[in-house]
């Protein structure tokens, strides 16, 4: 029903020209690579904004610039058809790579090719190959009615009325929107407003999907459908989604592949998986008392080295470290000291993991 | 479906023009989409429509308050400026339609970063700048301007032929398209330097002065007015020329050539200006 655009599809030897030496980058790279971006940087120049009103003056005559790296030599590859998620902390350079990757931003250095495409260079003929949605914002016409915006938006992309009927059509047996298409957009609740942008933004079939925290501010039921349509995109027309996000739900849902950016580095690059495999030292037994009287046998725990937490009056929390103590040991020893009503074993969750990335505590080995 | 792929685009003169020709097109998409707009907040368009006129004839109103102490302002008289006045208000009315967002393009599009919306769609940045929004009440401006000449006219006894409607259009185009050129030059200084209000405010104030003879200023401002912010020389000469005044030097036929000029160079600084663009954040 949606044919597919086929771009010009490069050589892989071609490619290679970029990545003389990195054999990771080697390793995902195919004829049917979507995204290549090597060594890409975007500096600012920022001055020191002083404080006041007589700083304000001085502002406007002296300053201190600096320049500042927001995206810091990063290079990687995406093929078509894969879901990767971008994360990083505030300011990690998340949103200024994804300016650059849609053409809004011209890079200090370093190249990027989408699809054949130069973004900044050939931006009017890229950006109709890609769907950008931010989930902060809208380009839906505000006063009227959502319908109204995506006609124009069939107008400015070239869509024929056929393809446009049958891809309204699609879109609303998945998400739902027909009910909603008279309302005006400002009248639209947020996760209504996400759909209707979502397919605004796919209105066109681009191959490609760029997403910038299309979850913000939604409510579980709303991540979920956002999530369901997202993968069922990506399953039926193969679409490639690049999506940041602070949700980390998100990641575990959509995507298999992640990249850690902080500090315009690229941290980590690959399975999340295996990220969790690797990095995962912590497990958390949690364990809930028959009565109040057992907890003073808790104490053994506490001079063994091991860390207690009382999670609520009677369900307590022990983390350890998978490598040095063993699990099967560790559950037995608490079955021998107290007695207990209810027990569970947890991996650490992924946003502990990510955070000591932040934190610069984990040693990624299995990075690069 | 066509294929899409680098340089799909056709190049060359023949692509221009296809581009061109879209373009056309998606302006009367835009302009209706913002008609949609309008009638959704109808109470707002007639107050809007309201204070505009009452703007209008205020200003209006100082000319003939003017021209009742004085019987003539500096060998011209009331019936000769009030055509002067009524021609400049022309451009001005057309320049009030299409560039009300270049009034607030450094807040609106920079600082709250809505360009970066802009940039993602397949047409050109300045076409969505442009005709995104319109000031539909600043017609009455254009209408008043046309009464205005026509009043001055009728008791200066001239008759409109073809050819001097011909002319008005003519030339009420070029000062519009100047007027649009110059704080387009200005509203480009918006992607080197992040500032709220811009530059726009004092030289919106000097568009009064081009409603004006040229030759009650003295030498300075007439060159300034001529050719450095040419709202002068876009409606004075010309309104001199339909008129029927001798003058020297007689600029009228420069003021097309200016048009261009100014345009051209502000199309190329927009262009430039976009590469420059940085988006908010980090």
């Amino acid at each position: 029903m949606l044919p597919r655009r086929c771009p010009a599809s490069r050589s892989g030897v071609a490619h290679l020209r970029w990545f003389p030496v990195n054999a990771r980058i080697y390793n995902w790279m195919s004829a049917d690579s979507l995204i290549h971006v090597h060594e890409l940087s975007k500096h600012f120049r920022t001055f020191k904004r002083r404080e006041g009103v007589w700083g304000s003056i001085q502002n406007l005559f002296v300053r201190d610039y600096r320049t500042v790296a927001a995206v810091d030599r990063v290079g990687f590859t995406i093929e078509r058809g894969e879901m990767v998620g971008y994360i990083g902390p505030n300011g990690a350079g998340k949103s200024t790579t994804i300016k650059m990757l849609t053409g809004i931003l011209v890079p200090t250095s370093g190249e990027i090719r989408i699809n054949g495409f130069v973004p900044y260079r050939q931006r009017r003929q890229y950006v109709k190959t890609i769907g950008v949605v931010f989930g902060q914002r809208t380009q839906l016409w505000w006063d009227i009615a959502v319908i109204e915006s995506f006609k124009l938006l069939r107008r400015i992309y070239d869509v024929s009325q056929r393809d446009f009927d049958a891809r309204m059509e699609h879109f609303d047996a998945i998400l739902n929107i027909r009910d909603y298409l008279h309302t005006p957009v400002r009248k639209l609740s947020l996760g209504e407003r996400m759909r209707c942008d979502l397919a605004a933004a796919l209105l066109h079939n681009p191959p490609l999907l760029f997403l910038d925290e299309p979850t913000i501010g939604l409510d579980v039921v709303a991540k979920d459908h956002i999530r369901h349509f997202l993968r069922a995109i990506n399953r039926e027309f193969r679409t490639t989604v690049l999506l940041t996000t602070h949700d980390l739900d998100d990641i575990e849902e959509l995507c298999r592949r992640i990249m850690i950016i902080d500090h315009g580095k690229v941290l980590y690059d690959g399975h999340l998986a295996q990220l969790k495999q690797q990095l995962l030292r912590t497990k958390q037994i949690k364990f809930v008392l028959k009565d109040r009287t057992q907890a003073d046998c808790l104490d053994a725990f506490s001079r063994d080295g091991l860390e207690v937490d009382q999670v609520d009056e009677l369900t307590y929390r022990i983390r350890f470290d998978r490598v040095k103590v063993s699990t099967s040991d560790l559950i037995r020893k608490i079955l021998d000291a107290v007695e207990v009503r209810d027990l569970l074993i947890e991996d650490e969750p992924i946003e502990e993991i990510i955070k000591r990335i932040y934190a610069g505590e984990a040693h990624l080995e299995v990075s690069v | 479906m066509p294929t899409i792929a680098p340089n799909a685009e056709k190049s060359g003169i023949a692509g221009m023009l296809a581009t061109t020709h879209r373009h056309f097109g998606l302006f009367f998409d835009y302009f209706s989409q913002y008609a949609k707009v309008r009638v959704s907040y109808r109470g707002d368009f007639f107050i809007s429509l309201a204070t505009s006129f009452a703007a209008t004839i205020f200003a209006l109103s100082f000319v003939v308050v003017l021209f009742n102490k004085v019987p003539q302002l500096a060998g011209w008289r009331f019936e000769e400026v009030l055509f002067l006045y009524g021609f400049s208000l022309i451009p001005y009315g057309i320049f009030n339609i299409i560039s009300l967002n270049l009034y607030d393009f450094g807040n609106n599009y920079i600082i709250e970063g809505k360009f970066d919306r802009v940039l993602l769609r397949p047409i050109s940045s300045l076409f969505q700048v442009l005709f995104e929004t319109f000031r539909i009440e600043s017609l009455q401006e254009v209408a008043t301007g046309v009464f205005c000449m026509w009043w001055a006219t009728r008791h200066l006894g001239l008759a409109w032929t073809p050819a001097k409607v011909a002319l008005l259009f003519f030339f009420g185009l070029c000062a519009g398209i100047i007027y649009i050129s110059v704080f387009l030059i200005l509203s480009t200084v918006s992607f080197w330097f992040e500032d709220r209000i811009g530059v726009h405010p004092p030289v919106w104030n000097v568009m009064a002065f081009g409603r004006y003879p040229l030759s009650i200023y003295s030498g300075v401002v007439q060159f300034f007015l001529c050719w450095i912010i040419p709202f002068g020389l876009a409606s004075f000469y010309p309104s001199v020329r339909m008129l029927g005044r001798t003058i020297s030097p007689q600029y009228a036929p420069l003021v097309p050539v200016v048009a261009v000029v100014f345009l051209t160079f502000a199309i190329s600084l927009w262009n430039f200006g976009t590469r420059h663009y940085s988006s908010t954040g980090t």
